[in-house]
């Protein structure tokens, strides 16, 4: 993560919240084998302006922002181990091989607005 | 570090990763360092998260709790442990009560100044961006410091020569390059950096071998101690034969890569003697 990830994560949480929106924030914390992106990689999952930053694209992605997303309406927490092994006789460009673990948090509206 | 601030617990209320992030962005852009704690399980814990900031000047604020003091206690101490440690990784610990917590470390954020806003500055800001500086480009001229010009950057901004820093902190994770548009506005700002206590991280200047010895020579002359010249990178970038603006950034982004991580700037195939050691006819056949 290089400062104008940092920033556009920050700015992306921000300006959810002063729209008076709660967000998902989806961060990479560990990772086993071979990953597109690596721990710390992080993304905003906003549900009215999408989507900033990545942790990875693809299959991978699309299990994560579909967590994010039962995140949003439960307001807990989840951790999710995201499995890129499975695929690897698919011969697909996208396969890395690897697994990541995900953890996705609630972003409220306000701050101390709960939901953890 | 006042004594209540650094008291784990002393932050007890809950952190959430909006607040965390601008807390962190905001002091990593003011020279220090930010860890960030985030418990990830058991469910009763997870989601909540503890900050520490460490200022060099200031000493150390925690932000958040894990919720229990034992646990915010550990949580600073990790905290600490991993903003001390050049080496540290970011990644999962267990701290008491089988707490599971990723561990987040941000670094102040280095700074390139760029002076002169030219052909080079160009590819050089972008390049800078992508390498995670944050990018200033400084020019006397309107028309050349836009916004349009270098989007990348974190401010473009209007200088005169005679003061260019006057808007921009010089310090220790500051990298300056100086490609003005005259070898006289170079050499300007470059006493004016030499003259200035706070050592940057990297001085660059342009220009060719004849010019850069000239340069050395006129600052004796302008009483700058010899040890002080030593900092000075001129001629800028590393040997790799650059010629266009593009190449020249390369050169010169590689250089500021070298002084941050390590490293020869050799080729890694010429280091390992590739040829020498794996080639049929070499010592390994």
């Amino acid at each position: 993560m290089t400062y104008q990830d940092d920033v556009a994560v920050e700015r992306a949480l921000a300006s959810a919240r002063a729209a008076g929106r709660p967000c998902a924030l989806a961060t990479v914390v560990a990772t086993r084998g071979s990953t597109p992106r690596k721990v710390g990689a992080s993304l905003v999952v906003d549900p009215e302006e999408g989507l900033t930053g990545t942790v990875g694209g693809g299959c991978g992605e699309a299990e994560v922002i579909e967590a994010a997303h039962r995140v949003l309406a439960s307001r807990h927490p989840e951790r999710i181990r995201v499995d890129l092994t499975e695929a690897l006789t698919s011969w697909s460009p996208a396969v890395c091989g690897g697994t990541m673990d995900v953890f996705i948090e609630f972003v409220p509206a306000r701050p101390g607005g709960g939901g953890a | 570090m006042t004594q209540e601030e650094s008291i784990p617990g002393g932050g007890a209320t809950p952190l959430d990763a909006a607040a965390s992030a601008a807390l962190a962005l905001e002091a990593v852009a003011s020279g220090a360092s930010a860890a960030a704690v985030l418990a990830v399980a058991p469910g009763a814990h997870a989601g909540s998260r503890l900050l520490l900031v460490v200022d060099p000047d200031q000493g150390e604020r925690v932000h958040g709790t894990l919720g229990l003091p034992a646990l915010d206690d550990s949580a600073v101490a990790v905290a600490r442990a991993a903003v001390a440690d050049p080496r540290h990784r970011d990644g999962l610990v267990t701290l008491p009560e089988d707490v599971e917590a990723y561990v987040e470390v941000r670094r102040p954020v280095p700074d390139l100044v760029i002076v002169g806003a030219g052909h080079i500055a160009l590819p050089m800001a972008r390049m800078g961006a992508e390498l995670g500086f944050r990018v200033w480009v400084l020019d006397d001229r309107p028309d050349f410091a836009t916004r349009e010009r270098f989007p990348s950057a974190h401010r473009v901004m209007r200088a005169d020569f005679s003061d260019p820093f006057r808007d921009v902190s010089i310090h220790r994770h500051t990298h300056v390059l100086l490609v003005t548009r005259g070898h006289r506005y170079d050499y300007e700002c470059l006493v004016e950096i030499l003259r200035n206590p706070a050592r940057p991280a990297y001085i660059g200047m342009i220009g060719s071998r004849r010019r850069v010895r000239a340069t050395f020579l006129q600052l004796l002359d302008d009483g700058i101690p010899k040890e002080r010249l030593g900092e000075i990178h001129a001629p800028v970038g590393l040997d790799i034969g650059a010629e266009t603006p593009e190449e020249i950034a390369v050169a010169v982004a590689a250089e500021l890569v070298k002084v941050r991580r390590g490293g020869t700037g050799a080729s890694l195939r010429d280091m390992e003697r590739v040829e020498e050691r794996y080639f049929p006819g070499g010592e390994g056949a």
